[in-house]
């Protein structure tokens, strides 16, 4: 029977969050959290799987202890197993980071592994990034974009469509595919799901002491990329009013912005009137 | 009592929330507008065990507590509260009875088609001249061999145009005070079960409500429900469970106006800045949001107390009572907040003003539940 | 013995490339952030007969192109690059490497930072220099209503990726000259553990108003149907859709499909122009999502004014005209 790892992220539920002033930093803990909508997917992916050859579903996480309810959500779909990789010294990882403890926890709990899914990017980062680097730090072939996926006994046929390219794939397993986010639609969870990942659930949780990291690995496999400021993207709006007749006001409008025009559309347009040819 | 909704309670609330806001949002003013049915939304919950909340997990039901069956219905009905009544109703007046009063055979022949949702139920007490005064019920059932033959009419009933199986109040005999009523499990498909025209409501159009008539319809002996002469007993016991579901319906459609109004006062500028900065706004808001706390609290209250096996059915009227006057005056509210757009079809407000005004009426009017409480609270040795 | 040169390299994605250039305006970029910090603008590029490719670079801004060509790299192979790339950038030490954002860039750069021991920003919107002379990187997060701003202190390179249409491409001199480094395929590439088994063009994905980058709306100011149909003619020179308010809806100026508001679609382009529309709360409340948006109205205190980046005060219909005359003399494909 296959035996299949899904990293899962728990973000915020809502797209806008309060803006502390004082603290210069987004109020996160107001956020209720959800499962990552991308993992949704990579989970439903995995559940797919599993309802036509058979496969053991094992739901991987790292986040704050509230994390766990991710965990029971992908249980209530139907995974088997979940995993909580919980510690204070992992707060603020950066994908680097990221990829390293997930990688641990998985050669320390989950060696024999055959598949790995991850979502394709999470809506509060969106870097896409820690897919990939899990796969390099498992040292293992993996492919992005997934739209469907054959298995036949260890080998895996991977289709996607990457830069409008279909391309189809075949590599062994241990492998890694991050999921598209147009195919594998996740399914709804059904109540009597939640009731069962309530009441008879499989699942544990680890901090850096109980997977073997050291403060020495933690400091060595720490962030690389530094946040220095946060800002609200609205606060940068001014608002120029431009006045005058029809041709000079549209002259100066595409002196100033044609710049950003320009660059949106992929195309140029020239900055001062062309000469009389 | 302290209320921390517990992370199962956050997931279900969530995941159904998930569903209504995808399937049902879409959807909810238009069935509205044209009194359909969403019979294909209704499909896509069958699966999900929203029509088999609170059945044993042998039956094929999710075996969820009280609360949680709340949540589910207070999630529907924020965002279309026709369905949440359809819901409702089937898991709470019509599957209930069958749970508490069912012989192991009639749980075994309609438990598992009515939680898979493939039976959709309703249940009948109310007729032309039997409301409040649901002991002036003119339907009969006269034992005929090993029948019961059934005449009479049934009016308001909430599913009617759909359901597969009703519960059915009728007269069976004359006792020394009262007559005697019985409950009697009606499939739609005997002969003489004849459904009328839907009502043309208010509010809560996409519900199929519709009279049901009785002509000579003859019903087996086994589908009796309870005793001869209990229909008093069960009617009384359903309806203390029944007033839960619907003050969670009226929680989550006064929930939904008061997130509208918060939204819109946010967005809306008069004089130059947002209305939410202004005091008599403000002063609304915090009255909405206090009452809804407190409804939710009170309705949460009549759960764990049925849930422990407790008397509960003083403590679900004044949830009832409670629940709906809140949803009744914060839509109101909802609507004035939004102004004149908040009277126009553009905007969903309009629509919680007008299905919130019922959950005062059926399923026992406010004043019935006064009366309901009064008589609790009177009859209490020590207070 | 002098200072080794600090070098910017900038990833050559020539896939797709006559829509997709971004490639050329990392180049671009590149350029700008090389004089601050002095360093040369190195393109890289791996691929079979790609002499075209490295023409177009050195026009567009490459001071030197790294290339390996061989008729084994003529299929993008993320495994095969990701080898070749760390081996130079092992050797050569860059201070910077930019790659663009596409479905290949998101892939391929974050195994390269992982295997250099480095740090990446992901879909940077800008890119400067910090006094201390770091790659500023400005990348979006919570579905782009904050922006953070990114360094990599300690590691090197710094990497950023960044998606096509952030910055402008300079525009093409074929008379610019560059080193051409033309490398031989080092070492016999290890058997990928990927085998390409297919690989065919696919239909583009379809074009919505919901996933356009520029968006023309109208409002009731424009006048009269023939007026807002004009607006066709500037999405067409933009490669944008058409939106419409509900008023223009109901006057059947537009199609329902075409309704931007809290009831209609919803739309999160780059640039939005919005003509002759006053800003009734139902439309304003599907902007939010909008990067850039022009208002042109004759009354300046219309609360679409207001919430402009740029609000020109004019006729709408007489505008429109005038800019879509003057985009069509100074556009250049």
């Amino acid at each position: 029977m296959l035996n299949i790892i899904v990293c899962i992220k728990q973000v915020p539920r809502v797209t806008e969050l309060p803006w502390d002033e004082k603290s210069g930093t987004l109020r996160r803990d107001l956020a209720a959290g959800m499962i990552n909508p991308a993992c949704k997917h990579a989970l439903e992916a995995g559940l797919q799987i599993q309802e036509k050859i058979g496969a053991m579903v094992t739901v991987l996480t790292m986040g704050p202890p509230a994390a766990e309810e991710v965990l029971r959500e992908a249980l209530a779909m139907g995974a088997n197993r979940g995993i909580l990789i919980s510690d204070k010294r992992f707060a603020g990882s950066d994908t680097y980071a990221t990829s390293f403890f997930l990688a641990t926890a998985i050669k320390k709990e989950i060696p024999c592994y055959d598949l790995i899914l991850c979502g394709a990017y999470t809506s509060d980062s969106e870097t896409a990034q820690v897919g990939p680097q899990l796969a390099e730090e498992l040292q293992i072939p993996a492919a992005a974009y997934a739209e469907n996926m054959d298995i036949k006994g260890s080998t895996l046929r991977v289709r996607r469509l990457v830069d409008n390219f279909r391309e189809t794939l075949e590599m062994e397993f241990p492998a890694l595919v991050t999921v598209s986010m147009e195919k594998y639609l996740p399914r709804y969870t059904t109540l009597a799901g939640l009731e069962n990942a309530f009441v008879d659930s499989n699942i544990s949780t680890y901090d850096a002491d109980a997977l073997g990291i050291s403060d020495n690995a933690i400091g060595r496999q720490c962030s690389r990329t530094r946040v220095r400021k946060v800002y609200l993207r609205k606060a940068q709006k001014e608002n120029v009013i431009l006045t005058g007749t029809a041709a000079a006001v549209v002259s100066d409008f595409l002196n100033k912005y044609e710049n950003k025009i320009s660059a949106a559309i992929g195309k140029t347009i020239e900055e001062k009137e062309p000469g009389n040819d | 009592m302290q209320y921390n909704p517990c992370m199962k309670h956050k997931l279900i609330r969530n995941s159904v929330r998930h569903f209504a806001e995808t399937e049902l949002e879409p959807v909810a003013a238009q069935i509205d507008r044209n009194a359909t049915f969403p019979r294909n939304i209704i499909e896509k919950m069958r699966p999900l065990n929203y029509f088999g909340l609170q059945v044993p997990k042998k039956y094929g039901g999710a075996d969820l507590d009280s609360i949680s069956a709340a949540i589910v219905v207070e999630e529907i009905s924020r965002v279309c509260a026709a369905v949440g009544l359809c819901v409702t109703v089937h898991n709470g007046v019509a599957i209930y009875p069958l749970l508490k009063f069912a012989t192991q055979e009639q749980k075994e022949t309609y438990l598992p088609k009515l939680a898979s949702g493939e039976v959709l139920g309703a249940f009948s007490l109310t007729e032309a001249n039997a409301g409040s005064d649901s002991g002036s019920v003119e339907t009969t059932a006269v034992k005929n061999g090993n029948k019961y033959i059934l005449n009479g009419t049934k009016i308001f009933v909430t599913n009617g145009g759909v359901c597969d199986l009703a519960l059915i109040f009728a007269l069976t005999g004359s006792g020394q005070k009262h007559p005697l009523s019985s409950v009697f499990i009606v499939e739609s498909n005997y002969p003489g079960f004849l459904r009328g025209e839907l009502e043309d409501l208010c509010g809560m159009r996409a519900n199929p409500v519709s009279s049901l008539f009785f002509e000579d319809c003859p019903v087996p002996e086994g589908n009796l429900l309870g005793k001869s002469g209990e229909g008093m007993k069960i009617g009384l016991a359903t309806l203390d469970n029944g007033r839960i579901g619907i003050a969670a319906q009226a929680l989550g459609i006064a929930q939904g106006a008061l997130e509208a109004a918060v939204k819109y006062a946010k967005e809306r500028q008069q004089f130059k800045k947002p209305i939410a900065s202004l005091q008599t706004i403000q002063n609304y808001i915090a009255d909405m949001a206090t009452e809804q706390t407190a409804a939710r609290l009170l309705l949460y209250h009549a759960c764990s107390l049925k849930d422990q096996g407790a008397p509960f059915g003083c403590e679900a009227s004044m949830a009832k009572l409670y629940c709906s006057s809140v949803a009744a005056k914060t839509t109101s509210l909802a609507v004035q907040i939004h102004g004149g757009y908040g009277y126009s079809k553009e905007y969903n407000v309009e629509r919680y003003f007008r299905d919130a005004k019922v959950t005062e009426i059926y399923e026992g009017t406010s004043e019935i539940q006064r009366m309901v409480i009064a008589r609790s609270v009177l009859s209490q040795l020590i207070l | 013995m002098t200072k080794k040169q600090k070098s910017i390299w900038v990833f050559g994605d020539y896939r797709n490339y006559f829509q997709n250039r971004v490639t050329l305006q990392l180049l671009s970029k590149a350029f700008d952030l090389a004089h601050v910090i002095s360093a040369e603008v190195c393109a890289v590029v791996f691929g079979h007969e790609v002499d075209e490719w490295i023409m177009e670079y050195t026009a567009h801004g490459a001071d030197r192109i790294l290339v390996i060509d061989h008729p084994s790299l003529k299929s993008y192979s993320t495994e095969n690059y990701l080898a070749l790339i760390e081996k130079l950038a092992r050797e050569r030490d860059p201070e910077i490497i930019l790659i663009g954002a596409t479905d290949f860039g998101r892939e391929f750069a974050p195994r390269l930072a992982k295997r250099l021991n480095t740090g990446l920003s992901a879909d940077c919107v800008g890119l400067d220099i910090t006094d201390d002379g770091l790659l500023l990187q400005i990348a979006p997060s919570f579905g782009g209503n904050m922006l953070a701003e990114i360094v990599t202190e300690k590691y090197r390179p710094q990497m950023a990726t960044v998606r096509p249409g952030t910055f402008k491409e300079i525009p093409h001199n074929y008379e610019r000259k560059a080193i051409v480094e033309r490398l031989p395929l080092m070492e016999k590439l290890s058997k990928s553990r990927i085998r390409l088994i297919e690989y065919e063009r696919a239909v583009v994905r379809e074009h919505t108003i919901e996933n356009a980058t520029v968006i023309v709306c109208g409002g009731r100011g424009l006048g009269n149907k023939k007026n807002f149909k004009k607006l066709d003619e500037l999405a067409n020179l933009l490669g944008g859709d058409v939106g419409a308010t509900r008023p223009v809806v109901y006057a059947n100026w537009a199609d329902h499909k075409a309704l931007v508001g809290q009831a209609g679609k919803h739309i999160k382009p780059k640039i939005l122009f919005s003509f002759g529309i006053s800003g009734a709360i139902q439309h304003t409340a599907g902007l939010g999502e909008a990067d850039f948006i022009i208002a042109v109205n004759k009354n300046p205190q219309a609360t679409m004014m207001k919430m402009a980046d740029v609000a020109i005060v004019a006729d709408a219909s007489d505008l429109l005209g005038s800019l879509i005359k003057e985009i069509k003399k100074r556009i250049r494909d």
